[in-house]
């Protein structure tokens, strides 16, 4: 399951005011938690830096092309209920060691804000499945993060849980058409 | 800010609402205006047209019919603070409806817009959770009745098709013995919900805790029903010993909101004070 927390230290809210803007215009959350997902690692590892089905995975994702070596722009149309925003940014993978780490490097911006943020995956074998341990940090500014501050977080958690449960398909269908 | 530009169209009928919905994918529908309006003018939503079905008349009541309230879904939160109706047959209504936002909302705003919204810190949705309300939605192949229990799903999610309209809220009539309350933190900037709690309790003859029905709100994604609370009070006697043991259970297995004004910790502790002081009230109301 998921866990996204809020960093709360002094610290955080003064970078915001160092970045020359109101604290409340930047917010930071943690990003963490764990996901088991019932196909085995490489196949865990090969999909989730796979750029097709990623692209299919993340919620509201139209395009995510390869502009250098694991590097990606991407446009996002995200949003929940009659709230919805366009997104333009770049994907990052870096630290690659498959089948068992990587990093995820985010920013993009939008009409609505900004979003920015990093995520280390490692990816455990459990048997025949795979535990992902994520844990990182997300930063988001502008207009959604000052009047919808009160949601974010229940946003990103349950982007997270849509996420997962597409990934979880993916490896899910490819496991059982190379069924015997 | 100023929204980007949309197109307006005043729905005489609701079957006329139904068909511009099903031809416009980008169309939202206007209630109330109290969150939509809003969140297009920060464009944050960006609707290329806006179906207003708030003069629709036939969707503006609140009636009897044999054992339960009808309520359209376009009546205002006023209507419901100041029905001499529900006062009597369903209090936990009114109360509610008085405890969201200000006048001026309360005069426009309506119960349907507010439920088919679902804000994460609405009032209605824990008042018709713990009233086990049936929700009537109307779609262009006819209407079909959604239990309260189904009807939320997620952040600013319900089970109503792209396609579909809220048009009914039905309410069966609180009987002999029942007590009900809704009790609320409110953020001081906003007014929305911190934490709010709807209790609807019937009693035995003998006392005790029948039936319990707690709607909480403002804590979680979406509004819940407290499973755990509803158990431990069913056949208990209220006592302050009792009323605090269930009461603590208010969060259990809620995935927490936390944000600059209320952490996780805080809330789950308003969520428990906040049940409590719902279930005492009510149980004092029983008559």
């Amino acid at each position: 399951m998921s866990l996204i927390s809020r960093t709360s230290p002094a610290s955080k809210l003064r970078q915001g005011l160092q970045a020359g803007s109101s604290p409340l215009l930047n917010w930071f959350m943690k990003i963490e938690g764990t996901q088991k997902l019932h196909a085995p690692r490489e196949r865990v590892y090969s999909a989730l830096t796979d750029p097709a089905i990623l692209q299919r995975c993340i919620p509201g994702c139209e395009s995510l092309e390869k502009t250098a070596e694991n590097t990606y722009a991407a446009t996002l149309k995200a949003g929940v209920g009659s709230i919805k925003g366009s997104f333009k940014g770049e994907v990052r993978l870096e630290d690659m060691r498959p089948p068992d780490h990587y990093r995820i490097v985010v920013e993009g911006k939008g009409g609505v804000g900004f979003a920015k943020g990093s995520a280390d995956f490692d990816l455990e074998g459990t048997g025949g499945a795979t535990l992902i341990t994520y844990a990182g940090e997300l930063q988001i500014g502008g207009t959604i993060a000052a009047v919808g501050q009160r949601m974010i977080e229940a946003a990103a958690k349950m982007m997270a849980s849509r996420f997962f449960a597409a990934l979880e398909a993916e490896v899910s269908v490819d496991l059982d058409t190379n069924a015997p | 800010m100023i929204s980007t530009q949309f197109d307006y169209v005043r729905a005489q009928t609701l079957d006329e609402a139904l068909t511009l919905l099903s031809q416009n994918e980008d169309a939202k529908i206007l209630a109330g205006g109290h969150s939509l309006i809003p969140a297009m003018k920060l464009r944050l939503a960006m609707p290329s047209l806006l179906i207003d079905i708030g003069r629709i008349k036939d969707l503006s009541y609140v009636r009897e019919e044999g054992d339960q309230v009808l309520i359209g879904a376009m009546t205002s939160h006023y209507q419901i603070e100041s029905s001499e109706l529900l006062k009597q047959i369903c209090p936990l209504l009114p109360e509610c409806a008085g405890h969201i936002g200000d006048v001026q909302v309360r005069n426009k705003g309506t119960i349907g817009g507010s439920l088919a919204h679902s804000d994460p810190a609405g009032d209605w949705p824990a008042a018709v959770i713990a009233l086990n309300a049936e929700l009537v939605v109307a779609g262009k192949s006819g209407d079909r009745t959604i239990s309260v229990d189904d009807f939320f799903m997620d952040l600013m999610t319900t089970a109503l098709e792209p396609g579909e309209i809220l048009r009914e809220i039905r309410i069966n009539k609180s009987t002999r013995r029942t007590g009900q309350a809704y009790v609320k933190m409110h953020h001081p900037a906003s007014g929305f919900a911190v934490v709010g709690v709807a209790a609807n309790l019937t009693l035995n003859e003998k006392g005790a805790c029948q039936t319990a029905s707690i709607g909480i709100t403002g804590v979680s994604a979406k509004a819940y029903r407290a499973t755990a609370v509803e158990s431990a009070l069913a056949g208990s006697v209220f006592s302050e010993q009792s009323t605090a043991n269930a009461a603590s259970h208010a969060a259990d297995g809620v995935d927490i909101n936390g944000d600059l004004f209320a952490s996780e910790v805080y809330r789950r502790h308003l969520a428990q004070v906040f049940t409590r002081r719902a279930i005492t009230l009510a149980s004092s109301r029983v008559g």
